[in-house]
């Protein structure tokens, strides 16, 4: 829909806007506002932009700044993303909060947002690539080694961006090559390690601003689905089948909470992605819908558990500490985001999940199997955190650890979504199916 | 002419029973939603508190308790005398399809009938016994509200498992019952021990979760939807029969076995149900002694014609319960606290009711269901105040009671008793067979997989990657 184009305009150029004024601001907790001040406005523009195109039925696409504009796939994502760049900025402790890591949360925020709206292949992957660049950043700013981030970044970029410039004259070898840079992108089996290296030697944010918006599930719906042949897929999806299991049953034996993470975001992007190439109705409905619902679970999940860091450091799994007395917001908010990703019923990714299992059906009971093997480690491994966090012990502080009130009002806002997301998946799947049909009429009518 | 009149009277007297079958009908299916309501006001109730980090007051907990079970009760006998006056065999309430695709349906939808009735009347009035006897019991307990909390989320998943009449519906309470039951287990924060059990009892629920949702899509494949009706018929239950016959029904069959074995604790998941007993003394009533671990039983109660349809499937349930009533004689045989002798005894029960699934004795199974569950209530109710009683009861007779008879096993050679013995105190060596060959196998697997994971980035960073530190390792 078209009615109010500089909808989108806003919501790309907040970021930007606000990255500025972050450089120009001298003091720390100035800056900081003013950083959480234009995620909020992009918020507030990306959801607006959303609902706009949603009123208007995804008819018109008119070009935002030349390059963007805004359809049925990225009308939903705009407002995820927006809200989990906030959340995530929410969740970065004051004392952690630098001019730097502000920057780069916001281009984080503007290189995920203009990824979701790109028209063209070439934005499309030069936003992946400048997002790629941002946990680069981080851990050269805390003097980490970057060979293994690099050692798979850089061929997957490079082999994306070979695949889509020769992908005219040869689809075949050429929707290959993307499909191989997608999945070392996203951190599928077996060009994953930068995935847990990075969520355990970066700072939490940088790697949740990059990780959760799941721009290769965007790559896949835009450059993939329309030209490349079905073998391909089919190889692409195994991939992220294995992966979901593997990541699944390491998130479960973790010893550090940090690492837990990382494999549960692994396996829960594994199952997006693994939805969105099986290229038929069911399968990328529930992939439109399980990026939104795995997006926000995970950052909801993230949230405590920053929380928990910023106040005790890093945690070890291998033992109880005990701190649902001390903090039982943080322990309820872990709970439900970790039941939401879990799919569990009444949450928001219980549709999703539901759809995706029932919907590998058609290419065989052991699909629908290895997801609910899948489903069911992850929820192993978030109740196994769960008690290793937040039970088993008796705890003394001198001090209250209570979360402070930034704190319970991200987390109510988590709740709110992941609990009431539940509610609006009938809405939400009939727009997704809609267009999950739209895009593979369109798969249908491209040569292969 | 002479018939007109008659035809007009018999025209008038069938659209008065038209109109008044639906009112009926509207009567009836507004009484199974007040049902429902029930629980859910009670999850009303305590959100908006929690929501602000308040606690209600243990007087206003026991009073929207008592409130909110007994309309659901009060619903629930009522709807029960109206089927059984009107002589209605079966009521369905559709809330319509919630989600829909060409390939998937989400349909909310409850039956009234003899099974869910019983079930769901069974359900309220232990759990209204339960929660009078918690409001005292757990008097300034440290979580009081958190105990009640999720007391409302057992209930509410009870109910609805109890009344669906769909696949989903089912799976949606059935979920709700594990995760209160779990949460319950590790109740008591401060200590290891219930954190760790409610650990493993949560893994053999998330297997037999996995069973039941993929047994739920394949009777969508099967059926074009997770109609319970259009799989064993529209006759009221016990009346069922499969109405379908595909290649794919025995392993859908099977599933469900599964996951009634997983959720009642049968032979080989026994091993959870003594871990159980950590929690505290009312949720033991309710979910292990009664509620719970009959849920397993009440599901292939509800799908019956698809063990007829299958011998094996039937022969199997047989043998499982075989299988876990003498497990569960023998352990509990050995038992020396109150709570673990009485959840074997249980499963003793257990065991024989699924012995009547799998031999078609249907109604049989339901009404041992019932007696059991209401004497296993009273049963560990009395536990706590077991010495109590038994004190009570030498006084009223005024001399000590006589020594246990002599047992059957006394009569074996001494051999043998020594095996049964260790059998039994060591629960058949099935938590250590399930951990030899499932856990450890897992676990150091995916061990040595992170290991390698370690190692690999260690070497591409040319820095190792440091596990964090425990808190005695800090020290």
């Amino acid at each position: 829909m078209t009615g109010w184009p500089y909808l989108l305009t806003l919501t790309l150029l907040a970021p930007l806007a606000g990255i500025v004024a972050t450089m120009l601001t001298r003091d720390l907790h100035r800056a900081r506002r003013v950083s959480l001040g234009s995620l909020a406005l992009t918020l507030a523009a990306a959801s607006a932009a959303g609902f706009d195109a949603y009123i208007g039925g995804y008819g018109e696409r008119p070009l935002v700044l030349g390059a963007f504009a805004i359809d049925g796939v990225s009308a939903l994502m705009l407002p995820v993303i927006g809200m989990l760049q906030l959340l995530v900025a929410v969740g970065t402790s004051k004392v952690h909060t630098t001019h730097a890591s502000s920057v780069r949360l916001l281009l984080a925020t503007l290189f995920a947002l203009s990824a979701a709206t790109a028209v063209s292949g070439l934005v499309l992957i030069g936003s992946m690539t400048a997002a790629a660049a941002i946990p680069l950043w981080d851990l050269h700013s805390r003097r980490r080694s970057l060979r293994a981030y690099l050692s798979y970044m850089a061929p997957a970029l490079g082999l994306l961006l070979a695949g889509w410039i020769g992908i005219s004259a040869s689809p075949g070898i050429n929707t290959g090559l993307m499909a191989a840079g997608l999945l070392i992108y996203c951190g599928m089996v077996p060009g994953h390690a930068w995935a847990p290296a990075l969520f355990e030697s970066g700072r939490l944010g940088s790697a949740l601003s990059f990780a959760l918006p799941m721009m290769p599930v965007m790559a896949v719906v835009r450059l993939l689905l329309p030209s490349a042949p079905a073998d391909v897929l089919a190889v692409a999806g195994w991939a992220c089948l294995f992966t979901g299991v593997y990541a699944g049953g390491l998130a479960v034996v973790q010893d550090s909470a940090r690492r837990f993470y990382g494999w549960l975001v692994l396996s829960q992007i594994s199952m997006v992605m693994f939805a969105a190439l099986q290229a038929t109705p069911a399968g990328l409905t529930a992939a439109l819908c399980l990026w939104g619902s795995a997006a926000l679970s995970l950052v909801g999940l993230a949230l405590p558990l920053r929380g928990l860091e910023a106040r005790f450091g890093a945690l070890s799994l291998r033992e109880h500490h005990g701190l649902y007395t001390q903090v039982p917001t943080l322990a309820v908010c872990f709970l439900v985001a970790g039941l939401g990703c879990a799919g569990f019923p009444g949450a928001i990714g219980f549709v999703p999940v539901e759809l995706l299992v029932s919907g590998s059906f058609e290419q065989g009971w052991w699909v629908s199997a290895i997801l609910a093997v899948i489903v069911m480690l992850n929820g192993i491994a978030v109740m196994r955190a769960y008690f290793s966090l937040f039970t088993g012990k008796r705890v003394a502080a001198s001090v209250s650890l209570q979360a402070t009130r930034v704190e319970r009002i991200s987390i109510a806002s988590v709740v709110i979504v992941v609990l009431m997301g539940g509610w609006l998946a009938p809405n939400i799947v009939a727009t997704r199916h809609a267009l999950a049909d739209q895009i593979l009429i369109e798969r249908a009518s491209a040569p292969h | 002419m002479a018939g007109l009149p008659s035809i007009r009277t018999n025209r008038a007297r069938d659209g008065w029973e038209m109109s008044s079958l639906m009112s009926l009908e509207a009567i009836l299916s507004s009484l199974t939603l007040l049902v429902v309501a029930g629980p859910v006001g009670l999850m009303a109730c305590f959100l908006p508190w929690l929501s602000v980090n308040h606690q209600l007051s243990e007087v206003n907990i026991a009073r929207v308790v008592k409130g909110t079970i007994g309309i659901s009760l009060l619903s629930a006998i009522c709807a029960a005398g109206i089927m059984l006056s009107q002589g209605l065999g079966q009521h369905a309430v559709e809330l319509g399809d919630w989600v829909v695709t060409r390939s998937f349906h989400l349909k909310f939808k409850f039956v009234l009938d003899l099974l869910s009735l019983t079930y769901v009347i069974l359900t309220l009035v232990l759990c209204a016994t339960i929660g009078a006897f918690a409001t005292r019991y757990l008097h300034r307990e440290h979580g009081y509200n958190r105990f009640f909390v999720l007391f409302g989320v057992f209930l509410l998943g009870m109910v609805i498992a109890a009344l669906s009449d769909t696949v989903e519906t089912l799976f949606i309470g059935w979920e709700l019952v594990g995760l209160s039951s779990v949460l319950l287990i590790a109740f008591f924060h401060e200590r290891p021990a219930p954190a760790r059990n409610g650990l493993r009892v949560w893994v053999v629920y998330r297997i037999c979760d996995a069973a039941l949702m993929l047994a739920a899509v394949m009777l969508h494949e099967i059926q074009g939807g997770g109609d319970f009706d259009h799989l064993v018929g529209p006759s009221g239950w016990p009346h069922n029969d499969a109405l379908t016959a595909a290649p794919h029904l025995a392993i859908m069959g099977l599933l469900f076995v599964i996951a009634a074995a997983g959720k009642s604790a049968l032979v080989p998941f026994s091993g959870w149900l003594p871990r159980a007993m950590e929690g505290p003394t009312p949720s033991s009533a309710i979910f292990y002694g009664a509620l719970s671990v009959h849920l397993g039983a009440f599901l292939l109660l509800r799908i019956n014609p698809v063990l007829d349809s299958a011998p094996w499937l039937s022969a199997l349930v047989v043998a499982l319960g075989l299988s876990s009533a003498v497990f569960a004689y023998l352990s509990g045989r050995v038992q020396t606290d109150i709570k673990s002798a009485l959840s074997f005894a249980s499963l003793t029960q257990v065991g024989i009711i699924f012995i009547w699934i799998g031999l078609g004795l249907n109604e049989l199974a339901l009404i041992h269901l019932v007696g059991h569950a209401c004497l296993r209530t009273l049963q560990f109710l009395r536990a706590p105040s077991l010495l109590h009683d038994h004190h009570q009861l030498e006084n009223a007779i005024g001399a000590r009671l006589g020594p246990e008879k002599v047992q059957w096993e006394q009569r074996l050679s001494p051999g043998l008793q020594r095996g049964i013995y260790r059998f039994g105190l060591e629960r058949a060596y099935l938590d250590s067979l399930l951990d030899a060959l499932i856990a450890r196998p897992f676990v150091g697997l995916f061990k040595a997989f992170d290991a390698a994971e370690r190692g690999w980035t260690g070497w591409l960073n040319a820095e190792p990657t440091a596990k964090p530190k425990t808190t005695k390792e800090r020290a």
